[in-house]
Order: C-alpha cells, then structure tokens, then sequence
C-alpha cells in the first residue's frame, strides 16, 4: 500500500477509498429521542420502588415471627429434617440420586453453565422467537427447579415421605 | 428564595453540592458529576429503562434488600456472640428484652429470603431480556457469582440462632460436599471446622456472615453497577444482523 | 545499553518473585488457619465392660457419639452420624434396626446397609479391651461396608418407627 505511487485525481492527491453505502440515508435518528434524564425520571421510580419493597418487609416482619426452635442439639434429629428453602431442590433431589450426582455434579452443571452462558450462546438476537433453543432450555431448567422446591417445602413430611400440604404442614422459612 | 435554596446557595452549601442551582437539564447533569451519590447513575438512561416491564425493577429490590440486610444486621450483631454457649440465649434474649429486637430480627430474616428471591428473579429476567448478549457478557458472570455470594450470606447466617432448624440444616448442607469427588471429606472438613458442627464451625460462619462475604459482594457490586452505568446509553443489539 | 537492559529485567523479575512469595505466603497461612482441626476429644474413651453390651439391641454411648452391640463375642462400635448426609441414626426397638429420619435409610442391628439413599454402611470405630472396659478409638474411624449381603439374620420384628417412608 505505503510503497504505491500516490494517484492525482485533478491536482488533488487521493488518500483512501472507503467501501459501503455513503452514511446518509441509511443514518437513524439521532439517539437523544430515546434517552431520558436519569434524576427525576428513573430516581423517582426507584424511590417508589424502594419504598414499596420497604414496606412488603415492613408488614411481613409485623405478621410473622421469624423462627426459634430448640437449643441445637447434636443427639436428636428432627423428623423431618429440612434445608433453606432455596437449597430444597436439592434435597429433594438427595433423596431421589446418588448424593454424587444430587449434591456434586447438578450444582456444579448448574454453576458453571449459568457462567459460560453468555459465551455459548453467540447468538445476537434478543427477541424470544429468535432464540428458541436457549429460552427453551432455561424455562425448562426454571420450572423444573421451582417443581423440586414446591415438593419438597410443602408436600415432604417426616422421613421425606409425601404429604398433602392441606392436611399436614412442614414447610419452615 | 426558599430557605432550602439559600442554604445551597451559602458558602457551606456550595462547598458540600457544588451546583446549587437545578433548573434545566445541563443543571441536572452538573449535578450528577458533582455528587458523590448520584454519580453511581448515569447522568441518562434509554427510555425504555422507565418501563416496568423492561427490569421488573428486581435489581434496584435487590439493592434495597441488601441495604436493609446490612442496617439490620448490624442492629443484630450489638445483640449477638457466636459461641454455641451463648448464642441461643442472646437470641431469646433479643427476643424478649431488647427494644425492637423480635422485629429487626424478622426484618432481618425476610429481607434475606426476599433477597435470595430478588435475585434469582433479577437473574431470570436478565435471561429473558436477553442482557448478558455482547458486550454484556461479563457482567452478566459478576451476576452469577454474586447469586451464589447471595445463598451463602444466607446459609451462613442460617446457623447463627443456633437451634435445632440452624444445627441439622447446616449438618445436611455441609454433608453435601462430602461427595465432592477425591477431596470431599477435606471439602467437608474445612466448610466446618472439624468433624461435626460445633464451636469452630459457629465462629467460622459468623466472620464469612459478617465480614468475608459482604466484603466480596460490595467489591462486586460496586463492577456490577459501574458495567451497568457505563453501558445505559448502549444501543440494542439489532434483530437478525447476526 | 545492555546493562542497563538487564537491570530492569532484573528488578522486574525481583517483583514478580517477590510478589507470587508474598501470594504463597498468604495462601498457605489461609489454609493454615482454615484446615480442619483434630476435632476436640477425639481418641481413646473409656466406656464400659464386654458383659454390659448387649447381643440383641444396642446400648447409646454420648461419650463415643455411637452405639455399641455384640455379635457372639465381638464387639462392634459403631458412630451414630449416617453416612448419607450426617444425620443422627437412632435405633428403633420396635423393629430392631438403624432408622434414618432426614432421608430414610434403614441398617441392620451391626450398621449394615439395608435400603435408603445411604451409600454405604454405618462407620466403625476401632475397639480394644484394656482392664475390662471397652476402649473405643473415637479418632480412628473405618468406613462402614458397600450394600451387599448382610453378616446377621435378624429381619425387623415389627413396625418401623419411620412414619410412611418407603425408601
């Protein structure tokens, strides 16, 4: 390129050549139409949001106690014996599977595959018909998830055997 | 003048606000850079941020959430020793003879499994929406990690009453990693501090509950949100240009 | 111009090696501080003499955190934690076995696997006689047999104390 005699057009030495379609015509509007202040417009929403979520916790700390048991002890087991809610799914699982593949390979798989997530899926479209195959696969993923928690916070009674939750109740928060 | 205005306008107004006066938009901005608070926005978002069904607004909750957790955590830690002596009692002892110390207890008991809630709902929405698409990536990995730092500051604090629900509850959970391939029972070994749940178990929960892991999550949500202010006026990526 | 090459090559290696000591030096003192402890109290206890222990049942011992039992002359110790996920096994009279409460798994009289999620048998402790009691070495812990065939014939003899827990 360097080492190219430079090309006279008209006295005038030409630089460079450019290929595309010339940048009018083709330009969208200029982004300022879409853009909005930040203070008030997007302060003011959150602040309604903060104070909304404040007071959800406000009133559910009024209604419910949170729960104290006995004094730990390490000779008697409760029956039934249950996780945080968020780690039911899980148990419930434990209870199904060999402990390997519940407590080591289907946290990990979850782990590691929510981190990779955006380096697998290379797919540039952001609407949900155009990406079929990842929405599909995490709703599945979400709603079996939410299956395994609902099972095993209400319907699992002692020795994580199956209960109505109408009949008998063993959820804790 | 009002005397809000004239307060501003003083010589020690201007020297905490620096831009005493907002009226148009250039204002506003000004104002933005000058304040320490304000600058963890962007001075302008996208309109569509506005809508609620863009965000669901989950991770402004989750922000909120953590907040509370914290204020009303410390409140709880004035209250509190872990040692498996004394731990149960200064929570019957919160309980019933500190001032508000049954509702901040509840306020901190909700708040954590409604922050565990927000965000696997924010994470979810993120998904849907498409968010962790390029250039995104990244901050979409700092997400996951503080989910996960979110779970643990809540199984840590779980242990911490020291009753029969935290006891079994953490004997189960830490049982887990015994099954960790070739290293399991050292896994184990070290999550507890021994062979069972006990004393060294109690502090070793409480300095991760009340130190080690807020640390991480305030370093991590501080690249959350600076990604997230950097990239507001970012453009969607366009439909079908893959 | 080379010397003075080499001494910044010099100063920059000294950095990074000092640098990755440093980072060595912190995570060998983190780990120091986190390793499992020799957990408190464990080693040999004292407990009580052979006749004591009896051939059918079990007899509790808090000190060993287990149970002892007896089949014909040998003694078995056995820890009380299940090998599933470290709940307490309490012995049922009615049935005369290890029932698990938090999953369901079931042992025989001697810690033998019978059903449940449980991968493996009940753990041992190693016990020696010294003066007439039994010592049990709570420090020394053998894991306790895959499923299999079980050593004694002692099926359950009566209702299970697990309430609805088929497995």
């Amino acid at each position: 390129m360097s080492n190219q005699e430079p090309q006279i057009v008209g006295e005038r030495r030409v630089l460079g050549i450019v290929p595309g379609r010339p940048p009018v015509g083709e330009r969208k509007d200029p982004q300022q139409d879409d853009s909005v202040m930040v203070w008030p417009h997007l302060l003011v929403r959150h602040a309604v949001v903060s104070v909304a979520v404040l007071l959800l916790v406000l009133i559910l700390a009024v209604l419910f106690d949170a729960p104290l048991r006995d004094i730990a002890n390490p000779t008697v087991t409760p029956n039934p014996e249950k996780a945080p809610w968020y780690f039911i799914a899980l148990q419930e699982l434990l209870a199904q599977f060999h402990p390997m593949v519940a407590g080591v390979l289907v946290p990990g798989a979850i782990i590691i595959g929510l981190v990779a997530l955006p380096y697998i899926d290379r797919n540039e479209a952001t609407s949900p018909g155009r990406r079929k195959v990842a929405v599909a696969t995490f709703t599945i993923f979400i709603v079996v998830w939410i299956a395994l928690t609902i099972i095993g916070f209400a319907f699992r009674g002692p020795s994580w055997s199956w209960v109505w939750p109408w009949q008998e109740w063993y959820g804790v928060l | 003048m009002s005397i809000g205005q004239r307060i501003r306008r003083s010589t020690v107004g201007r020297s905490i606000s620096r831009s005493p006066d907002v009226v148009t938009d250039r204002d506003r901005a000004t104002k933005h850079w000058a304040s320490f608070l304000l600058h963890i926005y962007p001075v302008k978002v996208r309109r569509q941020e506005l809508n609620f069904r863009y965000s669901w607004f989950l991770g402004v909750t989750s922000m909120v959430l953590f907040g509370s957790l914290f204020v009303s955590g410390m409140y709880l830690m004035f209250f509190y020793v872990p040692s498996p002596a004394t731990a149960y009692g200064d929570i019957q002892n919160l309980q019933t003879s500190v001032a508000f110390g049954q509702f901040i207890r509840n306020v901190h008991r909700w708040s954590a499994h409604l922050m565990v809630l927000a965000v696997a709902a924010h994470m979810s929405r993120m998904f849907y929406r498409g968010a962790y698409k390029p250039p995104r990536e990244f901050n979409w990995v700092i997400g996951v990690v503080l989910l996960v730092l979110t779970m643990l500051m809540s199984f840590t604090g779980y242990l911490l009453p020291w009753d029969q629900l935290a006891y079994w509850a953490i004997t189960v959970g830490a049982s887990m990693a015994a099954f960790v391939p070739w290293m399991g029972a050292q896994v184990q070994a070290t999550l507890i501090a021994g062979d069972q749940v006990g004393s060294a178990t109690l502090i070793r929960f409480y300095v991760l509950h009340v130190a080690v892991l807020p640390g991480a999550m305030v370093i991590l949500l501080m690249f959350h949100l600076w990604r997230w202010r950097k990239d507001a006026m970012l453009s969607q990526p366009q439909e079908g240009r893959a | 111009m080379s010397q003075q090459y080499d001494r910044r090559k010099f100063l920059s290696r000294l950095w990074s090696w000092s640098a990755g000591l440093v980072a060595a030096a912190g995570t060998w003192t983190t780990w120091d501080v986190l390793k499992p402890k020799a957990s408190v109290g464990a080693g040999p206890v004292r407990t009580v003499s052979p006749d004591e222990v009896p051939s059918s049942g079990v007899l509790e011992i808090r000190e060993i955190s287990g149970y002892l039992t007896r089949v014909e002359d040998e003694v078995v110790a056995l820890w009380w934690r299940c090998p599933h996920l470290g709940c307490k096994v309490p012995w049922c009279d009615t049935s005369a076995q290890f029932e698990c409460p938090c999953h369901g798994s079931v042992f025989n009289r001697v810690g033998e696997y019978r059903r449940g999620p449980a991968p493996r048998g009940m753990d041992h402790y190693s016990t020696t006689v010294e003066s007439g009691l039994i010592v049990v070495d709570t420090a020394s812990i053998t894991n306790g047999d895959a499923p299999g065939d079980e050593s004694i014939d002692e099926p359950p003899i009566g209702p299970e104390c697990l309430e609805g827990g088929e497995g």
